[in-house]
C-alpha cells in the first residue's frame, strides 16, 4: 500500500442558493485521508459535516453545489467533481461507500437482505453467477459477524443493531477505498452502539480502507477514530490526531465539545444551591405511589410488578435508567395517566390516577407535568410557541390578567436562559431543538408542578447543549422545589443529577440505590455492561472489549440475576414483585 | 442574489429560470396556478353577478325570443344572421342563451360548492368521532364509509331523482353530498389517529385541555391544507355528478342549469341541425369551471406541500 492519501479535499467550498441569498455550508475546507486511517468529522447539526461527506459522492441535495476546490479520490487520484453521472454511479459503493444514519429506513422492506446485496454487485459488475453472488454476500455478512442465514431474512426480522451491521456489510461488499459512516449509531442504545462500532472498525482494518466517521459525540470519537476534524459553521476549526485534540484542544469550541460529555465520577457540571427550598407538597400522603403496578401489552410484559412511594417532602430526582424496551417510558406514561396499569394502582397524593373526578383531574394535571423526548413534536406547528406556555397557564387558572401571563412567560424564559423578545413570538420551526426543549422546561417552571416527569429530555438535543438543559431541569428541583423523575438511557448524566437510581432491564429492576453506589460501583452484570459501553473522551480507556455478547447472553437466559438493592434514601421506598 | 451575478457576468438561461423560481418560492401564495384557477372561477361568478345587473333575465322564458338564432357574426342553416339583441344566439324554444348561462352557470357552481360543503362537514364530524372515540363507534363509521364507497353514486342518484321528480338546487346538493362524505371521513380519521400520539397533542392533554379543545383548536388547524384540497376535489366531483344527472334530464326542472341546457339541446336534435352554440357554449363554460378547479387544486397542493415546489 502506498502512502498516497485516499482522499484529498483541496479548498472545498459548498454553497446552497436560497431565496435570501447564497448560504455557504462549507468554507474552504482542506483535508486528506490516508489509507487505513479513521477520520472523525465532529460538529453540531448544521456544521457542514454531512454536506462535505455527500459532496465526495456528488450526492449533494439540489440546488447545493461545490463552488470552488477539488476532490481527489483514491490512489488513481480521480477528480471526483469532473466525473459524469455514469462514471460517478460506478464509483459510488465500489470506491466510496456510504453507511447512512437510519439503517432502519435504508433497507428495502420487501426484499431479502441478500438480494439487496446482490443488486449492488450486479449494478457494478454486470451479470454474475448466482453461486458467486451467494458466496460474496455470505462472506460480507460473515465479515460483520452475522451468520449467513441472516441473508435470507427480511429487514423487519432483524434488530436495529443487526440492520446497521447489514448496512455495513453492504458498504464493504465491493471493498471500497473509502467508507463514509454518517452517525451510524445515533439511533442505537449504548450497548448496541459499542457492538456496531467494533464491527465497523474491524471490517475497516481488514480491508485497509479509509473511514470517515461523522458524529457529534466526542466520547464515541475518542474511542474509535485516529484523527479528528472539528467543524463549526462550515469551517474546519481544528484537525489533528485524536489523542492530541482530546488531551490538548486548541480551539475553544473543541474544548466545549469535550467538556460537554458528562463523565461518571468526574467533576459535576452542576452547582447545587446552598439551601434547597421546601417542597410544595401538602398532606401526609405520598406524592406519587406505585402499588404493585405492572403493565402487559398482549403477550409482552413491559413492566413487572413493582411498588414504590415517592414521599416528596423534600424535592428529589429519581432516575430511571435502561435501554430501549426496558419499560422505562411505559413507567412514564403510567405516571402521567396516559396509560393505565394492567394490575395495581398508580396513586397521586393517595388518589387513584385512573379514577379522578374532573376537578381532581385538573389538579393532577397541574401538579404532574412532563418534558418529552422529542422537542420537535411538542409544539403545534400551527401556533406561535407562546401558545404552549400561555394555554396551560390560563387553563389551570393561574393567570390573573393578560399582563400577568406575559410577565410569567418572560420570567420563565429568563430562568432557562432564553430571550423572551426573540423567542416567544416565533413559530416552532424557526427555533432550534435546544431552544424548544428549554421552552418546554420553561413551561414546566411556569406551572410550578409538584412533580415533573422528564422522559429522555436531552437525547435529541445537540451534545453541546445537553449540559445546559440538564442544568435547567436540575434548577427546577434546586431552586423551585419540584420533584423530578428523570427517565434516561444515559448513566453518566443520571449519576450527576439524581438522588436515587433505578436500573431497568426488560421490565424488571436490575439494580437500585444511590447513584454513587449503583453507577460508581455497579454490582449487577447488566449495570456493569451499560457502564462499560458508554464511550468517554479518554484515550487510555479500552472500550472495544467483546464482553458485551456474553453478558447479554447470560442475561437473556432466564429471568436474569435477582435485583440488587444498594441502599435506601429518605423519602423513597421501593420493592419488586407482588406484595 | 447579488453575489450570484457578479461571479459570472452573463447568466445562463438555466440560472435565470432558477432565479425566477426562487422568487416564487418566497411567497407560496403567489402561485401562478392558484391565481389562474381563482381568476377563472371568479370569472364565472362575475358573469352571474354582472349579467343579473346588465342583462334582461326575462329572456330565459320560453318564447321570449326568435327561435334558433346564431351568435353575432355567424349564420344558421336558414341563413339568418346573429343579432345584438341576442349576442350568443337563442335556443330551439326561443330562449336567449346569454340569459340562460347568466342564470345557469352560477347555479351549477353553487350546487357543487354546497354539496361539497355538506359532505365535508359530515366527513369532518364523522372522521373526528371515529378517530377520537374509537372502539365500536369507529367500527360502525368505518364500515359504513367503506360500504358507501363501493356503491356507484350515479346509479342511486338516478333512482332517487326519478322518484322525487322536480327537486330544488339545495335538495340536489344534499343528495349528492350523501356520496361525498366517505373519503374525507377516512382521510381525517387516519390523520386524527396519527396526530393523537403526536407530542403537541400529549402536551395539550398535559395542559388539561378538553377533548373538544384538542380536536378543534389543536388538530383541526393542522388539517386545513388537506381539507382545502379535499374540498376542491369534492366540488369538482359534485359538479360532474350534478351535470351528469341534468344531462340525463333529471334534477331541477324549472331552474336553468348548464346541464339542463345541454339536455334540451340534445333532445331537440341540436347536433344534427348544427345548432352548435346551444350545447357548445354551456360545455365551454363547464370546461372553464373544471380547469379553474383543477388549477386551484394543483396550486393548493404546491402551497401546502413545499416539496412539490422544489427549486429544481
Amino acid at each position: 500500500m502506498t502512502d498516497k492519501p485516499i482522499l484529498t479535499l483541496k479548498d472545498v467550498s459548498i454553497e446552497f442558493p436560497t431565496p435570501s441569498g447564497i448560504v455557504q455550508a462549507v468554507k474552504n475546507l482542506s483535508l486528506t485521508v490516508n489509507p487505513g486511517i479513521k477520520v472523525g468529522f465532529i460538529g453540531e447539526s448544521g456544521s457542514g459535516k454531512t454536506t462535505t461527506a455527500l459532496s465526495i459522492m456528488q450526492m449533494l441535495e439540489s440546488p447545493g453545489r461545490v463552488s470552488t476546490g477539488e476532490i481527489l479520490l483514491g490512489e488513481a487520484q480521480t477528480k471526483v467533481l469532473d466525473l459524469n453521472e455514469e462514471e460517478m454511479r460506478k464509483t459510488r459503493l465500489s470506491r466510496v461507500s456510504y453507511i447512512p444514519q437510519g439503517a432502519m429506513n435504508s433497507l428495502n422492506p420487501v426484499m431479502r437482505v441478500q438480494n439487496q446485496m446482490w443488486d449492488a454487485v450486479v449494478a457494478h459488475e454486470g451479470k454474475t453467477d448466482l453461486n458467486e453472488l451467494q458466496r460474496r454476500s455470505d462472506a460480507a455478512l460473515e465479515s460483520v459477524g452475522l451468520p449467513a442465514r441472516v441473508g435470507r431474512l427480511y429487514p423487519h426480522e432483524l434488530s436495529g443493531g443487526m440492520k446497521q451491521r447489514v448496512c455495513i456489510a453492504l458498504g464493504v461488499i465491493l471493498t471500497p477505498e473509502l467508507i463514509i459512516a454518517d452517525e451510524p449509531t445515533s439511533a442505537l442504545d449504548v450497548v448496541t452502539q459499542r457492538h456496531v462500532m467494533q464491527t465497523l472498525t474491524e471490517v475497516q482494518a481488514k480491508i485497509g480502507c479509509g473511514l470517515i466517521l461523522i458524529g457529534h459525540d466526542m466520547g464515541l470519537m475518542a474511542q474509535s477514530v485516529d484523527q479528528l476534524a472539528v467543524l463549526k459553521d462550515g469551517v474546519l476549526v481544528e484537525h489533528g490526531s485524536t489523542r492530541q485534540i482530546i488531551e490538548n484542544p486548541q480551539h475553544p469550541y473543541t474544548k466545549e465539545l469535550i467538556s460537554s460529555v458528562p463523565l461518571v465520577g468526574g467533576e459535576s457540571f452542576l452547582s447545587p444551591a446552598v439551601s434547597a427550598p421546601a417542597s410544595q407538597k401538602e398532606g401526609p400522603d405520598a406524592l406519587l405511589e406505585f402499588r404493585d403496578v405492572s403493565k402487559v401489552y398482549g403477550d409482552v410484559t413491559a413492566l413487572h410488578a413493582m411498588s414504590f412511594a415517592l414521599q416528596g417532602d423534600t424535592p428529589q430526582i429519581i432516575s430511571i435508567v435502561g435501554q430501549s424496551g426496558s419499560g422505562k417510558s411505559t413507567m412514564g406514561s403510567l405516571m402521567l395517566g396516559f396509560n393505565h396499569p394492567s394490575t395495581g394502582q398508580v396513586l397521586y397524593e393517595g388518589k387513584d390516577v385512573a379514577r379522578l373526578s374532573p376537578s381532581q383531574s385538573l389538579d393532577f394535571r397541574k401538579n404532574v407535568q412532563a418534558v418529552f423526548q422529542d422537542p420537535y413534536a411538542c409544539f403545534n406547528p400551527f401556533y406561535r410557541v407562546d401558545h404552549a406556555l400561555k394555554f396551560p397557564f390560563k387553563q389551570f387558572g393561574l393567570s390573573k390578567s393578560e399582563a400577568h401571563t406575559q410577565q410569567a412567560m418572560e420570567d420563565a424564559c429568563h430562568a432557562v436562559g432564553l430571550d423572551p423578545d426573540l423567542i416567544l413570538r416565533r413559530y416552532p420551526h424557526q427555533l432550534s431543538g435546544g431552544q424548544r426543549q428549554r421552552l418546554i422546561v420553561a413551561r414546566a417552571l411556569m406551572l410550578s408542578p409538584k412533580l415533573l416527569i422528564a422522559d429522555e429530555p436531552v437525547s435529541m438535543v445537540d451534545a453541546s447543549l445537553r449540559a445546559t438543559i440538564l442544568k435547567n431541569i436540575y434548577d427546577l428541583k434546586d431552586k423551585h422545589g419540584i420533584s423530578i423523575l428523570y427517565i434516561t438511557h444515559d448513566l453518566a448524566t443520571a449519576y450527576h443529577v439524581s438522588d436515587y437510581v433505578i436500573v431497568l432491564y426488560h421490565g424488571r429492576i436490575a439494580e437500585a440505590g444511590p447513584p454513587k453506589e449503583v453507577i460508581g460501583d455497579p454490582k449487577h452484570p447488566y449495570t456493569q455492561l451499560l457502564i462499560d459501553s458508554i464511550p468517554w473522551p479518554d484515550m487510555n480507556r479500552a472500550w472495544g472489549t467483546a464482553r458485551g455478547d456474553e453478558v447479554e447472553h447470560m442475561l437473556e437466559g432466564s429471568d436474569g440475576p435477582a435485583t440488587v438493592f444498594r441502599g435506601e434514601i429518605e423519602g423513597f421506598g421501593l420493592k419488586t414483585g407482588a406484595a | 442574489m447579488a453575489d450570484n451575478t457578479t461571479s459570472s457576468a452573463p447568466m445562463t438561461r438555466a440560472e435565470r429560470r432558477l432565479q425566477k423560481r426562487m422568487k416564487r418560492f418566497d411567497n407560496p401564495w403567489m402561485n401562478p396556478k392558484l391565481i389562474w384557477g381563482v381568476c377563472l372561477l371568479l370569472g364565472i361568478v362575475g358573469l352571474g353577478l354582472l349579467g343579473r345587473l346588465l342583462w334582461n333575465l326575462d329572456l330565459v322564458f320560453t318564447g321570449s325570443a326568435p327561435l334558433k338564432l346564431p351568435p353575432v357574426g355567424f349564420e344558421n342553416l336558414r341563413r339568418q344572421e346573429g343579432v345584438w339583441d341576442y349576442p350568443l344566439g337563442t335556443d330551439g324554444s326561443g330562449r336567449d342563451l346569454l340569459a340562460l348561462i347568466v342564470m345557469g352557470a352560477p347555479n351549477s357552481l353553487w350546487v357543487g360548492l354546497l354539496a361539497s360543503l355538506i359532505g365535508m362537514s359530515t366527513g369532518i364530524i364523522l372522521g373526528f368521532t371515529a378517530g377520537f372515540v374509537g372502539g365500536r363507534t369507529d367500527d360502525v363509521i368505518r364500515v359504513l364509509s367503506d360500504v358507501m364507497i363501493t356503491i356507484p353514486p350515479l346509479l342511486i342518484l338516478v333512482v332517487f331523482q326519478a322518484a322525487y321528480g322536480d327537486v330544488s338546487l339545495a335538495m340536489m346538493s344534499l343528495l349528492i353530498a350523501g356520496f361525498l362524505w366517505q373519503s374525507p371521513t377516512r382521510l381525517i380519521r387516519a390523520q386524527v389517529l396519527s396526530m393523537r400520539e403526536s407530542g403537541y397533542v400529549q402536551m395539550a392533554r398535559l395542559s388539561g385541555a378538553s377533548t373538544s379543545h384538542i380536536m378543534f383548536r389543536e388538530m383541526l388547524p393542522n388539517l386545513v391544507p388537506y381539507l382545502f384540497g379535499s374540498f376542491i376535489a369534492n366540488v369538482t366531483t359534485a359538479i360532474v355528478t350534478a351535470v351528469g344527472l341534468e344531462v340525463l334530464g333529471l334534477g331541477p326542472q324549472r331552474i336553468p342549469t348548464l346541464g339542463r341546457t345541454i339536455y334540451e339541446a340534445i333532445n331537440a336534435g341540436a347536433l344534427i341541425q348544427n345548432l352548435w352554440w346551444w350545447w357548445g357554449i354551456p360545455t365551454v363554460l363547464l370546461a372553464v369551471m373544471f380547469i379553474g378547479l383543477l388549477m386551484i387544486n394543483l396550486g393548493l397542493d404546491e402551497v401546502s406541500n413545499p416539496r412539490l415546489r422544489r427549486l429544481s
